[in-house]
């Protein structure tokens, strides 16, 4: 009778594993945001909506809220064009080359988002070093293009749209062949059948992608940080981080009411989600279906054409800016061979300290996050499917909520609950890195549990049924049966993990401290400082270490259960 | 007089010993550009090899406001810092946050360039006044002239939410009679913006994308001197000043390192590294920078710390309602 149910096998070792889970999970992911509810709903401990009111009856919050709505359903509609059109293409015809222009695609979502809108500034500028050297910079005097809404827009569609193309191409991949081979052979041309059979059929991953874009734009500091601060233009998450920055810890009630606002608007963006993530279940829908793969015919090398130009305008091009903008002597000066220099790497690498503090820091903290949560995702991806845990399985739901917040919210949520020394130990964890760590931990555990839950699928829950009968305990499985078969997907959680922290911006601006800046943060204080020259610098630098991690994820792939990598959808 | 002597002696002999004997970690708050901080810090450990020296560089308010969280948090990680305004080192002051360093030499200093009670000590004279992009079509002579029609949606402002020279500025131009309070929300309306530090309006300026715009002038004159198509006006109503004060903290766990940098920064050596960094001493004995004008000829806008303390808060908010943030 033993092998009937799950629980009856439970033996001490399953036990104190679903416990620490729980103490993890409820630390990192619950306490911060019931601390933000407490602060900005309740602050003198029972209910009182005079700070939260306040707040917004001021003229500049309720401007930024209307902003931040403007520029992400703007973003969000550039996003769903793109990648509804990049997901068709790429995957109903046969265009060559698939694999490249996927990765070129996906490339602006691995980048740091304030990388790309610091290479985007240079690119675009009437101080910009590669439009100067073609003698089509615009002219003195007319503020740069992109500052402002418009800038802000596009800047967030060309970042999201790839997560509206992963939701597009994984819809297309199930969908039912029959309907597209029956309109087919009732004569329907492509275009008429995408219209009228497929489209309809996109309806829910069109929500889901959309819904993603939208949450993902209300939560991005580093595209408004940058182009909306030097034009006034801000936005909720930009205005939480500037009343932070120069008011002091005494305003933290009130940017808590204005993060419980932001976190509202994501719960509707949430919404459309969960309806995805209810359909994600690999196990329930047929992996058989496959795509028609429409021949292009003399239309192909047009098309083929169409896309290259595209990626290498809003790929290729902002980063020769950055690159050239590293190089140059002085800002505003034109790049020649006698005005390139190689100086401003020299100064960040050997003389600015917190540029290598940086590097270090980003490094440990990417690298410490990606491992516990490879390690942490195993156990609990174990216990929700192979084991049936009811518990398990409500921590990784509630996981995915520090990650769909967003991030400023969660950050403000750490500030309070860690900024007093603990109770008991006397110290506060507000000047260490751990503070960042223990937000990088709750804000990505999803990342690193989805392929393993991916890959836990496909194993055969006999494995561990047999290991079991023949006496062996839960520990001594999961470390000779789930750890060794999930290697794979753990690698990619962590690859991904590793590589979203190592261009995190948005919670560590807010939770840095003297000498525990990441990289991210010296971008943008370098930046601040009008350092243009130098933040490219380790702008560029940092987009290096991204594709050579990216690359390395690319080589593990044959290895991997399709789709973990967002790269290799 | 035999007491005041002993007192000297004593205060010497510390300022000696410590000399003799300063290592260890020693964190530094400033709000100096990054090079410049850079520089200064390689100086000073060339003085004193054994202490390594930690930097964290923001604009002062930010400075400021890290520092508060780190009080909030109970364990102050700064020793020394070295930031725009004399205002927030009052309200450090008043706070009880900065420890006195009373044998520090100050015979080259103007009485007013420090604080009585020594604890904070002014090491430069920083203005702030107007930045031109040499394509420019008007070139301003005034404060006023920055709300020309030809200036609409050319200037650009730092932020007094992330600098101290800028909220010092906002403090001072509000206190003209002829420009008043009213003058920020008119320059708001003539298309002004708001960027966070000084070094982000030159970037702008030098870079074109503006015209105008409100700079601490060793700023612009470096740009310059760089080659970048910028120049520097005092406009006619004067131009405000900030003295950019080194202190320690009572709470530096490396107070003589704390203060053998407080001592290196107001020594003749300090001084005249600020010079070639094209700042303007606070010291007599050391000449200031080359094609500045004589102190004499700069009209300098008077600051009533009291009532700038007093008006922080709000100018503050006001300016964040004007320029966003």
């Amino acid at each position: 009778m033993a092998a009937t149910g799950a629980k009856a096998g439970a033996d001490p070792g399953e036990r104190i594993i679903l416990i620490l889970l729980v103490v993890f999970t409820v630390l990192v992911a619950a306490l911060p945001v019931a601390r933000l509810l407490l602060a900005g709903l309740a602050p003198g401990g029972e209910l009182d909506l005079s700070v939260m009111s306040e707040a917004w009856s001021r003229e500049a919050t309720r401007r930024a809220l209307w902003r931040t709505l403007v520029t992400a359903l703007g973003g969000t509609a550039i996003s769903l064009v793109l990648g509804t059109v990049f997901a068709l293409v790429v995957t109903l015809t046969d265009v060559r080359a698939k694999t490249t222009l996927i990765f070129g695609f996906m490339l602006p979502l691995m980048i740091a988002p304030q990388v790309t809108a610091l290479a985007w500034i240079q690119a675009m500028g009437p101080g910009s070093a590669l439009l100067r050297l073609i003698g089509l910079a615009p002219a003195p005097g007319t503020p740069h293009p992109l500052y402002g809404a418009g800038g802000i827009i596009l800047l967030l569609g060309l970042h999201h749209a790839p997560l509206v193309f992963l939701a597009v191409r994984a819809g297309l991949r199930n969908l039912p062949r029959e309907l597209v081979e029956a309109a087919s052979a009732s004569g329907a041309s492509p275009l008429f059948a995408i219209r009228t059979v497929i489209l309809p059929l996109m309806g829910p991953a069109l929500t889901a992608g959309a819904g993603l874009a939208f949450v993902s734009s209300i939560g991005n500091f580093g595209i408004p940080a940058f182009l909306g601060i030097p034009a006034g233009y801000t936005v909720l998450v930009t205005l939480i981080y500037q009343r932070l920055s120069g008011f002091g810890p005494r305003v933290l009630p009130e940017v808590a009411a204005i993060a419980i606002v932001l976190a509202l608007l994501a719960a509707i963006g949430l919404l459309a989600q969960l309806r995805r993530l209810r359909r994600d279940d690999a196990r329930t829908t047929t992996l058989s279906a496959a795509a028609p793969g429409w021949s292009l015919g003399r239309h192909r090398v047009p098309i083929e054409a169409a896309l290259w130009a595209f990626l290498g305008l809003v790929v290729v091009v902002p980063l020769l800016a950055l690159i050239a903008t590293s190089l140059v002597k002085a800002h505003g000066v034109p790049l020649s061979a006698e005005t390139a220099t190689l100086t401003h790497y020299a100064y960040v690498l050997f003389e600015h300290g917190a540029t290598g503090r940086a590097f270090a820091n980003s490094f440990t903290l990417a690298g410490l996050a990606a491992f516990i949560l490879m390690a942490a995702s195993v156990p609990l991806a174990v216990l929700a499917d192979w084991r049936r845990s009811r518990v398990a399985n409500v921590l990784s739901v509630v996981a995915e909520f520090p990650y769909a917040l967003p991030g400023v919210v969660l950050a403000i949520g750490v500030i309070l609950a860690f900024l007093r020394p603990l109770p008991i130990l006397g110290i506060s964890l507000y000047n260490t890195a751990w503070i960042i760590l223990i937000a990088y931990l709750a804000r990505f555990l999803t990342l690193a549990w989805r392929p393993v839950a991916a890959g836990l699928a496909q194993i055969d829950r006999g494995l561990d049924e047999a290991a079991q009968a023949a006496g062996a305990g839960f520990a001594y499985r999961l470390r000779t049966i789930a750890y060794p078969l999930l290697a794979p997907a753990m690698a990619a959680g962590g690859i991904i993990v590793f590589l979203t922290a190592f261009n995190e911006l948005t919670v560590s601006a807010l939770l840095w401290s003297s000498g525990r800046e990441t990289l991210g943060v010296v971008v943008f204080s370098l930046e601040q400082a009008g350092e243009s020259t130098a933040a490219a610098s380790v702008a560029v630098m940092t987009v290096a270490a991204t594709l050579a991690l990216m690359l390395i994820g690319s080589a593990l792939a044959r290895r991997l259960p399709p789709g973990v990598l967002p790269w290799r959808a | 007089m035999l007491r005041l002597t002993a007192a000297l002696v004593l205060a010497l002999g510390l300022a000696f010993g410590a000399e003799a004997q300063v290592a260890g970690k020693l964190t530094l708050y400033t709000s100096q550009p990054d090079r410049d901080a850079a520089q200064t810090v390689e100086a000073f450990k060339k003085r004193h090899p054994g202490v390594a020296v930690e930097i964290f560089r923001s604009g002062t308010t930010e400075v400021m406001n890290k520092l508060q969280a780190e009080f909030t948090a109970g364990d102050p990680r700064a020793d020394v810092l070295l930031i725009a305004d004399a205002v927030s080192m009052e309200r450090l002051k008043a706070d009880g946050r900065l420890l006195p360093h009373p044998g520090a030499d100050l015979s080259q200093f103007p009485a007013e360039a420090h604080d009585r009670d020594k604890t904070y000590f002014g090491s430069k004279l920083i203005t702030t006044g107007i930045i031109v992009n040499n394509k420019a079509t008007m070139t301003p002579k005034s404060w006023a002239d920055l709300l020309k029609p030809e200036a609409k949606g050319q200037v650009s402002l730092p932020s007094p939410l992330y600098s101290g020279a800028a909220a010092i500025h906002m403090a001072a131009l509000s206190a003209i009679p002829s420009l008043g309070p009213k003058y920020y929300e008119s320059l708001s309306k003539n298309g002004a913006v708001a960027v966070r530090g000084n070094g982000a309006v030159v970037t702008q300026v030098a870079g074109g994308e503006r015209m105008y715009g409100f700079i601490v002038e060793f700023m612009a004159l470096n740009a310059q001197k760089k080659g970048s198509p910028v120049t520097f006006v005092f406009p006619t109503e004067g131009v405000s000043a900030v003295t950019e004060p080194v202190a320690a903290l009572k709470t530096a766990k490396n107070p003589a390192a704390a203060r053998a940098f407080i001592d290196f920064i107001l020594s003749k050596e300090g001084q005249e590294l600020a010079v070639a960094q094209g700042y303007l001493p606070a010291r007599r004995d050391v000449k200031p920078p080359e094609g500045f004008p004589p102190l004499a000829d700069v009209k300098l806008i008077p600051i009533d710390v009291p009532a700038a303390i007093r008006a922080d808060e709000a100018n503050k908010k006001a300016f964040a309602d004007l320029f966003g943030g």
